[in-house]
């Protein structure tokens, strides 16, 4: 069956009554989670598990998708308004979406995420139809080496997301990549700084280490400021939406982003996460008025939403069709699966093509259901923001505790986030970025892994990076940014002195 | 909603079974039962949890609540039924590593096999199939055998990991064939099997649910199965024992157990391992067992304690010998 | 003189970090070979760098001014001990009572304000944390002591 045909054969599997309600109750419950500070998409799909089954495979896993792509737009709304991203891909948005929301602007910063964020499903949906055979072929192309390349290219190209303070950024990077060596080794299966603690043999978990570093840290600053600044006041209808000029500063990084999610996403591992941070880098990079970045520019976030969104679709690419999952989401829903006797693998889509279109067509379904249902909901989203802080952060703290207690019933990693708040609160002050901590944390096992896998498989051997062509050339291309950025050190350096820093 | 459908149906059983069940036993089950699960909700040993704690909820008159909490191979599901404060209430289903090879793995355990933990039975056993790409050059073990004696770690093996049931079971292979392989740790079946369809890797030992997709698609193939007899879900495998040099008792599988704190009354003991092989014998939980790559088992809380002892001892030796080559 | 306090201190906290994991690797774990990395290949690998960009961050600090910090110590240690009771109470005293007396502790960081109010909020946040976690998404936690 071809793309198209298979779309096509998808939809009608998706608009049957009762797999719509479930994609609809799906979205629904995402978009709620979503915004819900400390719960996740995670907790969510695997408290909701045992309940799928008692329904058909296909409504169960539409549903269980929709919760997973619904609690990204959610989740958007959390790190712009409050700084409360639930993952990594979110911690981007909240670069310069939060800056946007302080300056009163948060309408128009919801509504290019919400644009970007449906683009982007839209355009990884068109790519999945069109390449999903050569996707599929892609993923099995990549062994240890390209991974590891890819993951190097990863990092120095979001490295330079802190250009400002190049130091302190690549610091944030190098201790995120300690933190996750955290646990056992895969390699030897050695027990690292672990401190006999049974809790961190599987690593920090990272639902912990994000709202540490975002939700406890950005509470404890608040508290003081907000109660001085009041509420901000209420604003008109006219200034929740972009002006003309705004809105072309959406597609086309939307665009870009999108194209960058759907051939990462693709890729088993953390895709989504190199993918976003990829996307803020590109924008940046080619951005007329860099120095916007980080100041509440449109860009950062279209292209990072649209690249998160897209990536969320092609890694079902994987999931489905080499049964390998890229995150713990992904591994949930290959649980899901086989609770209903559907083996994912090479036969899905020949086998399942019911199963399988029908998810993708129900992908194209519940984003239009979640742009419908949140364009309108700006207006109230940006109102909370006029509830007195002095109100929300108690709930915020509970919901946080609750949260990541939910992900594997651990008061551990509620004492853990205290631990890690108290640190995000000294970065903040001290002004280093807590998104490339995350970044490092999330790539650093990865890259550990495969390349000391790669090196195994080639008995030794380091030229192995450079005789496979697509580890060659993810290294060429990290090592041309490397020297893009130091060539500009160098300009810089020799233009008259800058008034002293 | 679909919980409150689930909790009414157990409620439902529950009245209309709760008078036998009080009449045989007078004060246990009186609470809803905890099962602790070390492994995340929709896993396999999950699952397994759930097809065997449903009809056991059914018997008893009581919720048995699953407990997910995973962590460190499982270890942390049975530290979690240990720590718990309703003791007569909970129990625990796990692997065979946390009680075979983790009080060596593992330095910071933090309970001890034999004193702190009753067995109660086992439920099910799961060999291990010997998996290369479909144009692999040897034809069946021997050829497979013969390649990797060629020179030492002419052939790499991947794995679920360091000290995992498949790195042993390759391992405890090697040592009886004479043979020295590369092994390379992986995190999941799925990736070793994408290794070894793009030729990264030469072989592996995995679960025969994870394989026979590939093969049926023609991208892999099996030289042999670790168990002593042929298996339903891999028709046509061969048994490796007396094969290529290997031994006749060679044997390796995985399995997964119920076990108790080790306090519990004998009596409770008695009665959830009679319970749960009967429910083991019910050909549907077998076929949906088997469905999973799992074959029922059963058996006595002696006969699992027997079982703990054995594995404990073959896996010891082979851990030894990764030791000495390190 | 005022130096740059926050860039001098984090630069040499971060210093220490990276030395301490430098050691503590080479101290416990094998580094390995080229062919098989040990276990501590990265984390000495990492900590070095960790340590010569502490020091690239703390060293220019010396010499510049920066602008003052003011830590919001109240608020933070309010904070803190809302979590710490919380993740201690949680099993113990079941999730009523631990929100309840967790919500009445974070309060504190908010000045002038009538315990009826803290009261009312401590409440409202039980409802809310109940009504969604336990009842909405059945989250195993008990809701009273001793259940």
């Amino acid at each position: 069956m071809s793309g198209w045909d298979g779309f096509l054969h998808g939809l009608s599997v998706a608009a049957q009554p009762d797999v719509l309600i479930y994609c609809m109750f799906g979205v629904l419950l995402g978009t709620f989670v979503g915004v819900l500070p400390g719960i996740g998409a995670m907790a969510t799909i695997s408290l909701l598990l045992p309940i799928t089954y008692y329904l058909s495979p296909e409504a169960a896993l539409v549903m269980l998708a929709g919760v997973y792509y619904g609690s990204q737009y959610g989740g958007a709304v959390a790190s712009i308004l409050l700084r409360l991203p639930g993952t990594p891909q979110s911690a981007v948005t909240t670069l310069d979406g939060y800056p946007l929301a302080q300056q009163g602007r948060a309408g128009v910063a919801l509504f290019t995420s919400m644009v970007s964020s449906f683009a982007g499903s839209m355009i990884g949906i068109f790519v999945l139809i069109v390449l999903s055979g050569a996707l599929t072929r892609a993923a099995v192309a990549f062994g240890a080496a390209e991974y590891a390349a890819m993951m190097l290219l990863g990092l120095v190209a979001a490295s330079t997301v802190g250009a400002k303070a190049p130091a302190k950024g690549l610091a944030m990077v190098v201790l995120g990549l300690i933190l996750g060596c955290v646990g056992t080794d895969v390699n030897s299966g050695a027990q690292r700084f672990t401190f006999g603690q049974t809790e961190l043999m599987d690593g920090i978990n990272l639902v912990a280490l994000a709202m540490g570093l975002f939700g406890v840290a950005e509470v404890i600053a608040n508290i003081r400021k907000a109660e001085r600044t009041g509420v901000p006041p209420h604003v008109a209808l006219r200034d929740l939406m972009p002006s003309r000029a705004e809105l072309r500063r959406i597609p086309f990084p939307a665009l870009r982003g999108a194209s960058l999610g759907s051939f990462f996403g693709a890729l088993p591992g953390t895709g989504s996460t190199i993918s976003s941070f990829l996307a803020y880098a590109a924008e940046r990079r080619i951005s007329r008025r860099p120095e916007q970045f980080g100041k509440g520019a449109i860009e950062g976030i279209a292209g990072p939403e649209a690249a998160n969104n897209s990536a969320a679709i092609s890694a079902f690419v994987p999931t489905l069709a080499l049964g390998i999952p890229g995150d713990p989401i992904m591994a949930l829903m290959l649980g899901a699966l086989v609770i209903h006797g559907v083996q994912p693998g090479p036969l899905m889509l020949e086998a399942r093509p019911d199963m399988f279109w029908g998810l993708i067509a129900s992908f194209g379904i519940g984003n239009l259901l979640l742009l419908v249902l949140n364009l309108p909901l700006i207006g109230i989203w940006v109102s909370m923001l006029r509830i007195p802080f002095r109100w929300l952060y108690p709930a915020i703290l509970i919901f946080v505790c609750l949260g990541v207690y939910s992900v594997r019933g651990a008061s551990f990693d509620i004492f853990a986030v205290a631990l890690i708040g108290v640190i995000g609160y000294a970065l903040m002050l001290a002004r280093f970025n807590p998104a490339l901590l995350l970044l490092g944390f999330v790539l650093g096992p990865l890259i550990e892994t495969n390349l000391r896998r790669a090196l195994l498989i080639g008995r030794g051997d380091p030229m192995v990076f450079l005789q496979r062509p697509l580890a060659a050339a993810f290294i060429i291309a990290a090592a041309g940014l490397i020297v893009m950025s130091l060539v500009q050190v160098i300009r810089r350096k020799g233009t008259p002195a800058e008034p002293a820093s | 909603m679909f919980i409150s459908r689930r909790a009414a149906l157990l409620g439902a059983a529950a009245l209309s079974l709760c008078t036998p069940v009080f009449a045989q036993e007078a004060s246990w089950p009186s609470q809803p039962q905890h099962v602790y699960v070390g492994f995340p909700a929709g896993s396999s040993p999950d699952l397994l949890a759930r097809i065997v704690t449903e009809p056991l909820a059914e018997k008893l008159g009581q919720p048995f609540v699953i407990e997910n909490k995973p962590g460190a191979g499982g270890i942390i599901g049975i530290q979690q039924m240990l720590n718990a404060k309703d003791q007569e209430n909970s129990f625990a289903t796990t692997i065979n590593g946390p009680l075979t090879t983790a009080p060596r793995l593992t330095p910071s355990l933090g309970y001890d096999v034999a004193a702190d933990i009753a067995p109660v039975t086992l439920i099910a056993t799961s060999p291990l199939v010997l998996v290369v790409a479909a144009d692999f050059t040897a034809e069946d073990l021997s050829g497979f055998v013969e390649a990797a004696g060629e020179e030492p770690e002419a052939l790499a093996y991947g794995s679920v990991g360091q000290g995992s049931g498949a790195h042993l079971t390759a391992e405890l292979f090697s040592d009886r064939a004479g043979v020295e392989m590369l092994h390379i740790p992986f995190t999941s079946y799925a990736e070793v099997t994408t290794a070894i369809i793009g030729h990264e890797i030469d072989a592996g030992f995995m679960a025969p649910s994870a394989a026979m997709q590939y093969v049926e698609a023609g991208k892999l193939r099996i030289l042999g199965i670790t168990s002593q007899e042929p298996f339903a879900q891999a028709p046509g495998v061969p048994v490796m024992a007396g094969q290529a040099g290997l031994p006749e008792d060679f044997r390796a599988e995985l399995w997964n157990a119920f076990i108790a704190p080790a306090d519990t009354d004998p009596a409770v003991i008695d009665q959830l391992s009679t319970d749960i092989n009967a429910i083991l014998d019910d050909e549907t939980v077998q076929q949906r067992l088997l469905d999973m790559g799992w074959q029922a088992a059963g058996g006595t809380p002696e006969d699992l304690e027997k079982r703990i002892a054995e594995d404990t001892k073959v896996w010891g030796s082979v851990l030894d010998r990764i030791d000495a080559k390190d | 003189m005022k130096r740059d306090i926050p860039d001098l201190a984090g630069g040499l906290i971060l210093a220490a970090i990276g030395l301490f994991v430098t050691f503590y690797s080479v101290e416990q774990y094998d580094i390995g070979t080229m062919r098989r990395m040990g276990p501590g290949f990265f984390p000495v690998l990492l900590g070095g760098t960790l340590s010569v960009l502490g020091l690239i961050i703390a060293l220019p600090a010396l010499g510049r001014q920066g602008e003052a910090i003011r830590v919001a110590w109240k608020e933070c240690l309010a904070v803190l001990a809302a979590i710490l009771v919380f993740a201690a109470g949680l099993n113990s005293l079941g999730l009523v009572l631990a929100t309840l007396i967790s919500v009445l502790i974070a309060t504190l960081a908010t000045p002038n304000r009538r315990i009826g109010w803290r009261i009312l909020l401590a409440g409202i946040v039980t409802t809310l944390s109940v009504g969604v976690f336990s009842f909405g998404l059945k989250m195993t936690v008990p809701l009273w002591p001793g259940l």
